[in-house]
């Protein structure tokens, strides 16, 4: 396998982990807030959240693009401050992680769902604060549905194409991707490049589905 | 249900088949001036043309796979060469050539003195076609190795999938450079052209067209390809900026 493989292999792992880290905070915090509390508008923020599985993903990306580029809201203050992000290994994991989140926020938040709100209730009346709850009943009790859908969340990102290619590009050594490589490796001609990404990408996939299937017994 | 759907789609689709409809693969650059084009030649003829537009080497797989495809305009020799085999025998022959230019944002507008200005720190980022097969992106390389510049940008190419890619990219703002051709820059509103590389400077662009054996319409793309040559199209081609090379052919055949 040439090096060119095995660090396309090895940045794609790297991104969808930084992706996953990245969407575990607000993920699980979104997922508690939509579990356990009513509040105007929660309906559209539930919309809001789930956007990125329906949307095509190309539009995605382009909507990334249009809030991240030089001219946009969220990329012009960057600029300023001197971060790049379009075309560069953030925005690799910032579309992963923004293709991901919705995996993780449904499974998490059915997770908070089967929490039973007496336990919760119990560690208040023996003088427990809100936060210490949600430590140590409440996180615990939901950790398997937060692994399970921080799993999915990193499996969407390990075969991000459509907002990747949109915002990142397809750069050597920089910003290529397995998903993206494939892609770019068909489309210009060089098949056995394409062909060894291939194998790359079934051989990870089936470790991942290992690993869950295996979890999933355990837990 | 869908069976009926899908059968009343296939159905319609063999009867414009059979009323004259010529599929035609053409490279990205040529986007806007075939879309006029193909007005002109649908009033002309009464056939309907279908446009497919993609970078070359796109295209040129999608042949080679079997699209069914009646006429190929590619952007460079190469990705005809690779289709070879493909083409009606007979029927190839270059019809256009074009020029190389530098695109950058219309909010940062400026004049290049030369390609060696592409080295300013402020150029951050270049997008072109990818140099791997995209035949501008090849043109770009080819263009940039011989002004011995390559070595010093090859960090800030950004390379993407077709020349209109590499534009979109100046256009919202995510490249700040990139080597488009000349023709390219007038389709866009967000960026402007900084320089043109001199014809004498830049690799012999050309745009090869053929028939294709997998179509479906062999009458339609010799008719087509035909008029690709003629005076109106020349015209047409002249004025977004291409030299049409019917003329010279028939100088030197």
């Amino acid at each position: 396998m040439s090096r060119e493989i095995a660090e396309i292999a090895l940045f794609t792992t790297a991104a969808a982990g930084a992706a996953t880290v990245l969407m575990l905070g607000p993920g699980v915090g979104l997922a508690w807030v939509l579990a356990r509390r009513t509040f105007p508008g929660k309906a559209i923020l539930e919309t809001l959240v789930s956007l990125p599985l329906v949307v095509p993903p190309v539009a995605t990306g382009l909507i990334l693009l249009w809030l991240l580029g030089r001219r946009g809201p969220i990329g012009r203050p960057l600029e300023a401050m001197g971060i790049e992000v379009v075309f560069t290994s953030r925005a690799v994991v910032i579309a992963m992680a923004v293709m991901g989140m919705p995996l993780l926020v449904r499974t998490a938040r059915a997770g908070f769902e089967q929490v039973t709100r007496r336990y919760e209730q119990i560690a208040e009346t023996l003088g427990a604060g809100p936060w210490r709850v949600f430590r140590t009943v409440t996180l615990p009790l939901a950790s398997r549905n937060i692994l399970a859908g921080a799993l999915l969340g990193f499996s969407r990102a390990l075969g991000e194409f459509g907002a990747t290619i949109v915002v990142a590009g397809s750069i050597p050594g920089r910003t290529r991707t397995l998903a993206v490589g494939i892609y770019s490796y068909t489309e210009t001609g060089q098949d056995r490049q394409a062909a060894l990404l291939l194998v790359v990408s079934v051989a990870i996939a089936f470790a991942a589905v290992l690993v869950s299937n295996r979890l999933a017994r355990e837990g | 249900m869908l069976a009926i759907a899908l059968a009343s789609i296939s159905g319609s689709a063999a009867a414009l088949a059979a009323a004259g409809e010529v599929t035609v693969s053409a490279a990205a650059s040529l986007t806007d001036v075939l879309q006029q084009a193909a007005k002109m030649y649908e009033w002309q003829t009464g056939d309907r043309l279908v446009l497919n537009f993609g970078a070359s080497n796109t295209l040129a797989r999608q042949i080679a796979a079997g699209a069914r495809v009646d006429v190929f305009i590619s952007a460079d020799e190469a990705q005809m060469d690779a289709v070879a085999e493909h083409i009606v025998p007979g029927t190839r022959k270059d019809v256009l050539s074009n020029q190389l230019a530098i695109a950058v944002p219309d909010d940062r507008p400026r004049a290049f003195a030369s390609a060696r200005d592409l080295v300013d720190a402020s150029i951050r980022r270049i997008a072109i076609g990818d140099p791997a097969a995209v035949p501008a992106g090849v043109y770009a390389k080819t263009y940039l190795e011989r002004a011995g510049l390559w070595k010093q940008i090859a960090a800030r190419i950004v390379p993407v999938g077709s020349v209109r890619l590499a534009l979109a990219a100046v256009e919202n703002g995510a490249a700040d450079a990139a080597i488009v051709y000349r023709t390219d820059i007038g389709a866009a509103r967000r960026a402007r052209e900084a320089y043109v590389v001199p014809v004498a400077e830049g690799p012999a662009i050309r745009y090869p067209a053929a028939a294709i054996r997998g179509g479906t319409n062999r009458r339609g793309a010799q008719a087509f390809l035909a008029f690709l040559d003629s005076p109106q199209a020349s015209a047409l081609f002249t004025r977004a900026g291409f030299v049409p090379l019917a003329a010279r052919r028939r100088l030197h055949p």
